[in-house]
């Protein structure tokens, strides 16, 4: 008799110990979280498996981070790297496609800031994570968080930064002395829409120690009055390949020291994603504007 | 008529369609030089279709005859200045709201202005003789959206009668018209008619068709009769066409046709 | 009479042209300058001849442009809401201009091709074959209404194709927002030379046609009972359209409101034949034009604003005045 009650006894202690256990494990059970740009906390249960990105430097930024292989739907703008392409298109960053997000069943998505998509996409029950870098500094805060959503270490992340880092301070520091301060006029689109020092690719510019024409306080992307270029009198000129057609034959034109020493940059579409997404190809973009920086005029100037 | 000249406007096997729909079954017609025809006919008869027709507006069957030529082997500047048409309705749009009753007047003499020149001075006597013969000379700067309904009716009767042609074709031209004004229409359509023009007049008021020298009785598309305004047998087929609902009698001299 | 007061709005209107021109002269991307002090700079003069006078100059003859082809759109169709791009012209011109955007690049032979046509060439040869299209469609110019029909259609058809290939890429997209909203910024001493011989054509034909709009305006069938060879004519009336407003959006873009709003400023100062009314629209709409791009120039300088906002705001400001004005003298 004394038996089968300690029998009980134990049995009781250890349903108990096991009802205690439950208790208290689900407030340890949510290994990960990031705060996203809109200051909601997101939480995953496990690393998530299924992917999907909205915007090119997300899908990027995963891929750098090791989890390309966890993709499985991107948004029709990524194209890099050239794995990403085989994924299915879930529309644009500004239009995603809702039926087709969700009929892929991915257990973390990605989305831009402007995107209208995150609550029908909470909504329909799906972990959504607001993320977008549009600075220098975004892309090392995007990346951390991306990586604590992952289940990376932030030790490997803050690794890959460094790493990025580095690569674009070697490319300022590949730049001969002389080529430093050169004025410098950064076309984005016929308009003409000037990068001006507020912009991504206006801090890359920056930071390889060349002067932007466009000041910090007339925006990231201005719309500029073209007699402003002329006066500005820009040493150098880069330029998307697409919108620079005729642009040495623009009126006034002529009289700038870029066009005369033929020193204008016409860079590929390829070329121009990498220059405009603040993502992790920065060092990449740095290196291209670098190149651009210290190549020779055609006339020897 | 009993003048063997060549008929002002005259029309053979004349067929027309509207949207596809039979209007005119069959016309013949001659109108002889230097008269006053009004065409008289219940709703539907194809009054303002053969108007229309014969003054070569509207594709047809059939053969239609200005001064013994065909209709389409006369060079349309010279057709114009030979035959005027006034439309049905007046101005009904605003397009032409912004043009002086003079300008408006003026565009009668298109067809007799060379391209390009300025308006010679016949076609300035042309078009104050149309304006005051319409009464409208006195307001003839101002522009046509501020005119009244008759007052517009008479720069329009002005416009056409600008043009100085022989045959004069007008559907309705009492249209807005109060009765001294109409009175003055008819009377100006009698003068036309005795200083040797051809005038052609479609008119639902019965007593103004029964002030013509002739009337062209129509009913569903066919020419019924056509005959002197002051004959009997013309009278009966007036009454026939409208079934017996009009009675024709004399008042004052004048033939009016009452409703019964 | 009319003519007199004709005259002298002609004359006025030139007049405001012409100090506008020198204000837009003095008017660049440091706000307003003193031209006599810029004279002693030389780079500064330069900047003035060859950047300020010519594109002042090129709003006016694009604005004339748009307001000669605004005031034979709404005498062709008797209708005082038509504006030059009725017929699809600027559908078509947005889509050539998306379509030259987007081969660039694509092959070397397209490229070449694109580079040779520019994109002011594009947006032309855009322009004038939607219009081609709107008249295939509405066969012939005979039917006014299956006319501005088949015009609708056109613009439409063509704007969704424009949209489908803009959204394939980010910076077309970008691109042809720029073309759309309008500037002129990019015209140059040539490009005002292209526009005047453009504008002399066109006056000079529409003016010859002036009497056809007219007598229009009286009916279809009695300026056919005048002799009017009207298939002919109306056929000449919208190749000056076409052509007039091709040039004006090949060089300056999309700039909306000019051709609708300049007859009616007309009309509202004075009533007159199309033989004077089409040659003022056009004085009244260059000068509107220019004022809206001095001011463009101007406000956030050295950035600027769409012209195309400014006209809306300039034009449709006086228009609504002018209602409001009309209404409150009208007898209850």
């Amino acid at each position: 008799m004394m038996r089968d009650a300690m029998h009980s006894l134990t049995r009781l202690v250890r349903r108990a110990a096991a009802l205690c256990a439950l208790a208290v494990l689900p407030v340890h059970a949510a290994p990960l979280q990031a705060t996203d740009d809109l200051g909601t906390v997101v939480r995953l249960a496990a690393p998530p498996q299924r992917i999907v990105a909205t915007l090119p430097s997300l899908t990027e930024t995963v891929c750098e981070l090791g989890a390309c292989g966890r993709l499985v739907g991107v948004d029709r703008y990524s194209n890099w790297p050239a794995q990403v392409r085989a994924l299915p298109q879930v529309g644009g960053g500004l239009d995603p496609n809702v039926e087709a997000i969700v009929a892929l069943k991915p257990d973390l998505v990605l989305v831009a800031q402007s995107s209208r998509v995150v609550e029908r996409l909470q909504g329909l029950g799906l972990t959504v994570a607001v993320l977008e870098p549009k600075t220098h500094a975004d892309v090392q805060r995007v990346m951390r968080r991306v990586a604590d959503l992952l289940g990376v270490a932030g030790a490997e992340a803050d690794a890959v930064w460094r790493r990025i880092d580095a690569a674009v301070e070697a490319a300022a520091q590949s730049l001969p002395l002389e080529r430093r301060g050169t004025r410098v006029y950064i076309e984005v689109n016929t308009g003409p829409y000037a990068a001006g020092q507020s912009s991504f690719i206006g801090e890359t510019l920056t930071r390889l120690h060349a002067r932007n024409i466009v000041p910090a306080e007339l925006g990231p992307f201005p719309k500029l009055n073209p007699e402003y270029v002329v006066r500005a009198n820009p040493a150098l000129i880069m330029v998307g390949a697409r919108s620079a057609a005729g642009l040495e034959q623009r009126p006034g034109w002529a009289g700038i020291e870029a066009v005369k020493t033929g020193r204008v940059c016409r860079f590929t579409a390829e070329q121009s994603d990498v220059l405009v997404r603040p993502g992790p190809r920065m060092a990449e973009a740095a290196r291209l504007m670098a190149g651009c920086l210290a190549r020779p005029a055609p006339s020897g100037g | 008529m009993n003048a063997p000249s060549t008929p002002a406007l005259a029309a053979h096997g004349l067929r027309a369609r509207l949207g596809g729909v039979p209007v005119l079954h069959g016309i013949d017609l001659a109108l002889a030089p230097g008269g006053w025809t009004s065409i008289v006919g219940p709703n539907g008869a194809g009054k303002s279709t053969l108007l229309r027709v014969l003054a070569g507006l509207l594709p047809h069957d059939g053969q239609v005859l200005l001064q013994g030529r065909r209709l389409a082997q006369w060079p349309a500047r010279a057709r114009a200045r030979t035959l005027a048409w006034l439309a049905q309705g007046g101005v009904a749009d605003a397009a032409a709201d912004d043009l002086s009753s003079y300008d408006v007047a003026m565009l009668g003499r298109l067809p007799h202005q060379r391209w390009l020149a300025a308006p010679s001075a016949a076609d300035r006597a042309a078009v104050e003789e149309a304006l005051r013969r319409t009464q409208a000379w006195d307001w003839r700067a101002r522009p046509l959206g501020q005119l009244s309904g008759g007052e517009r009716q008479r720069v329009l009767l002005a416009r056409a009668l600008a043009v100085q042609a022989e045959v004069l074709l007008m559907d309705e031209p009492l249209a807005n018209l109060d009765p001294p004004h109409q009175a003055d229409c008819l009377a100006m359509a009698r003068e036309l008619a005795a200083a040797g023009h051809t005038v052609v007049t479609v008119l639902h008021e019965l007593h103004a068709a029964l002030s013509a020298d002739r009337v062209l009785v129509m009913a569903a598309g066919r020419v019924v009769h056509h005959g002197a305004s002051g004959d009997a047998a013309t009278h009966r087929a007036l009454e026939d066409v409208f079934e017996g609902r009009v009675r024709v009698h004399a008042v004052d001299g004048q033939w009016v046709a009452l409703p019964h | 009479m009319h003519a007199a007061r004709a005259h002298w709005l002609a004359l006025w209107l030139l007049l405001a042209a012409a100090g506008l021109l020198l204000l837009g002269a003095a008017i660049g991307s440091t706000g307003v300058e003193r031209l006599w002090q810029m004279q002693a700079d030389p780079t500064a003069w330069q900047i003035v001849w060859d950047i300020r006078v010519p594109r002042t100059l090129g709003a006016w003859l694009a604005g004339a442009l748009l307001g000669l082809a605004g005031a034979v759109a709404q005498g062709l169709f008797r209708n005082p809401l038509a504006d030059p791009y009725l017929l699809g012209s600027a559908s078509g011109a947005s889509l050539a201009v998306a379509l030259a955007l987007t081969a660039f690049g694509v092959s070397p032979g397209a490229t070449h091709w694109v580079v040779r046509l520019g994109m002011t060439g594009a947006a032309f040869t855009g322009a004038v074959l939607a219009v081609l299209l709107t008249l295939t469609l509405a066969r012939g110019v005979q039917q006014t209404l299956r006319l501005l029909l088949a015009g609708v259609i056109v613009g439409v058809v063509l704007g969704a194709l424009k949209d489908l290939i803009t959204i394939a890429s980010a910076d077309v997209l970008q691109a042809i927002t720029a073309f759309m909203l309008g500037s002129t910024g990019l015209v140059g001493w040539s490009a005002g030379a292209v526009m005047a011989a453009t504008l002399a054509v066109c006056l000079l034909a529409a003016w010859m046609l002036a009497p056809v709009l007219d007598s229009l305006a009286l009916g279809e069938a009695t300026a056919a009972s005048l002799g009017l060879p009207l298939p002919a004519m109306r056929a000449a009336l919208v190749a000056v359209l076409a052509l007039a407003t091709g040039a004006a959006v090949a060089q300056t873009g999309l700039i909306a409101f000019v051709g609708l709003a300049a007859p009616h400023l007309v009309r509202s100062i004075l009533k007159t034949t199309h033989a004077r009314l089409v040659p003022l629209s056009a004085l009244m709409g260059g000068l509107l034009l220019m004022a809206a791009d001095l001011l463009a120039r101007w406000l956030i300088a050295p950035q600027e604003l769409p012209v195309g906002v400014l006209t809306a705001v300039l034009g449709g400001s006086y228009l609504l005045w002018l209602m409001h004005r009309r209404g409150r003298g009208r007898v209850a």
